[in-house]
């Protein structure tokens, strides 16, 4: 078993690290400001293959194996949770999906466009009366002919003020039968789509989260992903590899928080130290980068047993649930550390603490991770 | 245009630590990264390349990790890599490095029209390098150059000397050492870098395949030898004098007869 990472995977986490000190830090703190999601930087990422993580390079892709595309997750996070939640779930759940589970002309006409970053993902499948339930999903799909035609509501959309292609969960039915949940590929431009205005989110504000309807949207047979009826089995395969995204995401939120932290900790004074001489203080660090350590290792761990075809829906579970409880909590100890100035927006920390929460929440809460872990471990 | 561009990894950090005992730089624990100036000879390597056509080949004298720079210098774009490595190659000073590399360039084929190398390197700084492999192969050596344009069968480069701009006309083959300013450095796609590490080969060169003997490498073939290291005493921070400029002369007159810095002549005038 190898816990190091590859020489590859470590030019890659430089590399990817140059480009972010350089260009998602500064604009981490206007993101978060304006809510303004910019462009040009997502242009240049583009051009890097940021869009195309672990999609073939006969798609435009970078091709790169799960490991690599969390440590560039966990990179871009460090710097820019907004951005790394763009690209988290971009990657994970919107162009995977199509790779894994599109034919050759939807790989054609929307996996070469998410791939090399002309089109930004979206995964619609809460709904306001269906969150960790996702069975009591609302939104319908009616054939009509060759056709379907979808009414419903999505909610807490992320990348939905920026999408191009979108990937809606929803029930289909024809001739009053139910069959069960599929999902389609709706372009942004299709009409009967409609995108609300952006959430007031408490963190990651620089990605804008949007509600979306679907009033009679027709759409043809060749945007439905897989089989009718097969999308509780895209859902449950496409979030196992999610989360692996949240959990590097949640990663780089909580190292970039105890980077930040070390460095106030050395050059606080008060009682004539700095405050990192005081044992409590070094409590804290000690315990938040023991947890970060783990975290990393549990993450890299599930992204390998993804990345070998094996079985990963317990250790991802383990790898989201644990990371996100530790950006959270290593915001808050951050926020400590740097006392009454933490608590201002003269230093990111503030903002790391607001960015970490939602880990704990999306792709599944906490609370739902668990419920998976327990019946993995039951089951045996 | 063929094109050899000598890399060295060094340590990446701000200020190398030394061991005293082995006088030679720690490396254990800190990240190596490809010398910057070596990044901007690799860029300006692949810039021509562009322009002109060619190849453009890598080479590294180093242990068997050194790869990973080779490889993300195929990353960045270049044509071929040579490891250059052997266990007799280790401590070597700038001499013996510079006979391995300038062998190594006499063994690829075709022999290059233009060698580029770094000024210098960020751990060891001599400079030493690009001079000597130019002069073991007799070709002329314009170094610190900044700027590189293509005049039939010369090159015009220019140099920066002691505030002056020089500009030089070289005839092909030539060796140049570059610094800042030559080109920019670019960000990599990620699919590069994938490639450089699962796809690229990477050839490996050792003291029987470039015919070389033992006492011509490592510290045997060293003409130099370490004898002391020292780091220079830190510069003090200085005393800042505040006061009215007609107390501040009077204060600053007696600070410099009490170091015996004025003479009496001095002071009479
Ligand atoms: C910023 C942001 C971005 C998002 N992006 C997306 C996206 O791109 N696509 C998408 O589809 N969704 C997205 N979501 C939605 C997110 O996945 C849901 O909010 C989440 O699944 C929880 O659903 P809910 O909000 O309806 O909470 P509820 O399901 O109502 O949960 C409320 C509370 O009850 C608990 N609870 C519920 N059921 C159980 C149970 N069985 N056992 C124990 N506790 C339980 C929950 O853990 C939680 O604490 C996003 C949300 C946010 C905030
Ligand atoms: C005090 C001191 C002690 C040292 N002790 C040892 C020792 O005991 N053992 C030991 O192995 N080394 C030792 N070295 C380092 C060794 O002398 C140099 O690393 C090496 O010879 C290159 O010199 P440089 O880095 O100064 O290169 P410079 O001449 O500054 O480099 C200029 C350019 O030459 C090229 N170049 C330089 N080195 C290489 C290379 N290896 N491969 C490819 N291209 C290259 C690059 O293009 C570089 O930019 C020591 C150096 C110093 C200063």
């Amino acid at each position: 078993m190898r816990l190091e990472p590859t020489m590859k995977q470590a030019v890659i986490r430089r590399s990817v690290r140059k480009f972010s000190e350089r260009r998602l830090i500064a604009a981490a703190v206007e993101m978060d400001k304006t809510e303004q999601f910019p462009w040009d930087i997502a242009e240049e990422m583009a051009g890097l293959q940021y869009f195309g993580l672990e999609i073939p390079a006969t798609y435009g892709g970078a091709g790169l194996d799960s490991v690599s595309t969390a440590i560039v997750i966990e990179e871009i996070s460090k710097a820019n949770a907004a951005m790394g939640l763009c690209i988290s779930v971009h990657n994970g759940v919107a162009a995977s999906p199509v790779y894994l589970f599109g034919n050759a002309e939807q790989h054609r006409r929307f996996l070469n466009p998410l791939a090399q970053g002309k089109k930004i993902g979206t995964f619609c499948l809460t709904e306001p009366n269906a969150g960790s339930d996702a069975s009591a999903l609302e939104t319908n799909a009616i054939r009509d002919g060759g056709d379907y035609i979808l009414n419903g509501n999505k909610v807490f959309v992320t990348n939905g003020g920026i999408s191009g292609i979108n990937l809606i969960f929803a029930k289909t039915r024809a001739d009053g039968k139910d069959l069960g949940f599929s999902v389609f590929i709706v372009e942004s431009e299709r009409e009967g789509l409609e995108k609300g205005p952006i959430e007031d989110l408490m963190g990651m504000r620089g990605n804008p989260v949007c509600p979306l309807s679907l009033r009679d949207c027709r759409i043809p047979l060749e945007n439905r992903l897989g089989d009718e009826g097969g999308g509780l089995k895209i859902a449950l395969s496409t979030l196992g590899g999610g989360r692996l995204g949240i959990a590097a995401q949640a990663l780089g939120i909580a190292q970039a928080s105890l980077d930040a932290s070390i460095k106030y900790a050395k050059e606080r004074r008060q009682f004539g130290k700095a405050i990192c001489d005081f044992g409590a203080i070094q409590d804290l660090l000690a315990e938040v980068g023991t947890r970060i350590e783990a975290s990393r290792l549990l993450t890299h761990r599930a992204c390998d047993l993804r990345e070998k075809g094996k079985k990963y829906t317990m250790e991802s579970a383990m790898a989201k649930v644990y990371a996100s409880e530790i950006a959270v909590e290593a915001t808050r100890v951050g926020v400590q550390i740097h006392g009454g100035y933490g608590y201002t927006k003269a230093y990111p920390i503030e903002r790391f603490y607001r960015d970490a929460k939602v880990c704990e929440i999306y792709e599944g809460t906490s609370e739902i991770q668990r419920v998976v872990i327990a019946r993995e471990l039951l089951k045996g | 245009m063929e094109i050899v561009v000598c890399i060295k990894q060094v340590p990446d950090v701000p200020t190398v630590r030394m061991d005293r005992e082995r006088m030679t730089i720690i490396r254990e624990g800190v990240e190596s990264v490809i010398n910057p100036l070596d990044y901007i000879a690799l860029e300006a390597a692949l810039e021509l390349r562009q322009k002109a056509g060619g190849h453009v080949c890598i080479i590294t004298m180093g242990p068997v990790q050194s790869e990973v720079a080779l490889r993300e210098a195929l990353a960045v774009g270049a044509d071929q890599a040579i490891l250059l490595t052997d266990p007799d190659f280790a401590g070597a000073d700038t001499l013996a490095t510079s006979h391995v590399l300038a062998r190594a360039i006499q063994k690829i084929e075709p022999f290059p029209d233009l060698i580029l190398c770094g000024m210098q390197t960020t751990d060891s700084d001599t400079g030493h390098v690009g001079p000597q492999i130019a002069e073991e192969l007799g070709l002329p050596q314009v170094c610190g150059v900044n700027e590189i344009h293509r005049e039939g069968k010369f090159l015009v480069v220019k140099r920066l000397s002691d505030g002056f701009v020089d500009t030089v006309k070289v005839t092909l083959p030539t060796l140049l050492t570059v610094t800042k300013g030559l080109c920019p450095v670019r960000d990599l796609p990620l699919g590069a870098l994938e490639a450089a590490f699962s796809t690229k080969d990477v050839l490996e060169w050792n003291m029987t395949d470039l015919d070389l003997k033992k006492e011509e490498v490592g510290f045997a073939g060293s003409a130099t030898q370490v004898r002391r290291l020292r780091t220079p005493p830190p510069r003090g921070s200085g005393d800042i004098i505040e006061g009215p400029p007609d107390v501040l002369v009077g204060h600053l007159l007696r600070r410099l007869e009490a170091l015996s810095i004025l003479d009496e002549e001095d002071e009479k005038k």
